[in-house]
């Protein structure tokens, strides 16, 4: 009797668990924000991708290491999963620094690295809608170190938060990651199990 | 004109003495492994490599040059809660005896500034690390993808 309480116990206790590994940290589902891609041509964030598993990352161009990295391990995941013909998966990388990052920065961004943009899709917009859409996916982007030019003009270097999302097909949140440094792995059998 | 001799002699020992202390010391630090991350025109990116100090000594790196960028700067990239990432100036890196110092991804870094041409995998330029003690050391830095740095 016991030993049937004990397992009775057991599976109660592992039952709020199942279906729940990837619970929903944000919905995006809602609301649209008015974003311009690489190609100059506007797009509503997150309808334009709804219907697909999003990968999400958040960049400035002016970032010389973390960003860079993000990017890089975005790319090893579309790589992958193309190898494991993982198939509605879109890929998205948005500027927190609008004021640099124009569509044509962005597009030269993305050329030099020789991304693959058939499935990935870099965006841009205005500060306030920027704004507030980082706000929502709660991401951080504050102003830090500058560097001050010969002709007086100062950069400022962001300090932000460094992440990649998993944006479900119906454009909820699912799960974040360390952007520079995530598991290639974990976010495959993710992807793969969401 | 013996007296001469003498007088320019005894002037001139202390700087050849110096000069081949300097010599020895650059010697002694070595730069290995350097390569550019590749990038665009206008944009900003970073150069690494491994400082090997041979000596007994510390040594100090206080700035590096290039011509590939209007700026260049010795910087850190550091860690806050919540995933928080930023970077930072550094004024000096000490490069501690008988040690590798290696400036690398979410590490130190040289950051070039506001790039005068697109840097492509493939091109190679020349860099000066300038140490305390050392003095100006060139080093040839490839530029590469991070593709390329994680199938080496």
């Amino acid at each position: 009797m016991q030993k049937v309480l004990i397992n009775c116990f057991l599976i109660l206790a592992l039952l709020p668990g199942c279906g729940n590994d990837f619970p929903v940290i944000e919905n995006l589902g809602g609301s649209n924000y008015q974003l311009t891609n690489q190609n100059e041509k506007e797009v509503l964030f997150p309808d334009f991708v709804k219907g697909k598993t999003v990968i999400a990352g958040y960049i400035f161009t002016n970032c010389p290491d973390i960003c860079p990295l993000t990017t890089n391990n975005m790319r090893l995941i579309q790589e992958r999963l193309e190898k494991e013909e993982v198939d509605n998966v879109q890929f998205v990388s948005i500027s927190f620094d609008p004021g640099n990052d124009t569509p044509g920065v962005l597009k030269k961004f993305a050329e030099i690295r020789n991304l693959d943009l058939n499935n990935w899709t870099f965006l841009t917009g205005d500060k306030p809608v920027v704004d507030k859409l980082m706000k929502h996916v709660g991401v951080v982007a504050v102003p830090g170190d500058s560097t001050v030019f010969p002709s007086g003009k100062v950069s400022y270097y962001y300090i932000h938060t460094d992440r990649i999302q998993l944006i479900d097909s119906e454009g909820r949140i699912r799960k974040n990651y360390p952007g520079s440094s995530i598991n290639i792995d974990e976010i495959i059998n993710d992807i793969k199990s969401l | 004109m013996r007296i001469r001799f003498i007088f320019y002699s005894l002037f001139l020992i202390p700087f050849i003495v110096n000069a081949q202390q300097n010599k020895n010391q650059s010697s002694k630090i070595e730069v290995k492994d350097a390569w550019i991350r590749v990038s665009a025109q206008g944009s900003n990116t970073a150069l690494f490599f491994e400082v090997v100090n041979n000596s007994d000594k510390p040594d100090t790196l206080l700035a590096a040059e290039s011509n590939l960028a209007e700026v260049v700067e010795v910087h850190e990239t550091f860690k806050r809660e919540n995933d928080m990432m930023g970077m930072r100036k550094v004024n000096f890196v000490v490069i501690p005896p008988k040690s590798t110092v290696k400036f690398k991804p979410r590490d130190l870094h040289v950051m070039l500034i506001k790039l005068k041409s697109d840097l492509k995998v493939g091109d190679k330029s020349e860099v000066t690390l300038v140490f305390k003690n050392a003095g100006k050391l060139k080093a040839e830095a490839a530029v590469r993808d991070m593709q390329m740095m994680m199938n080496r």
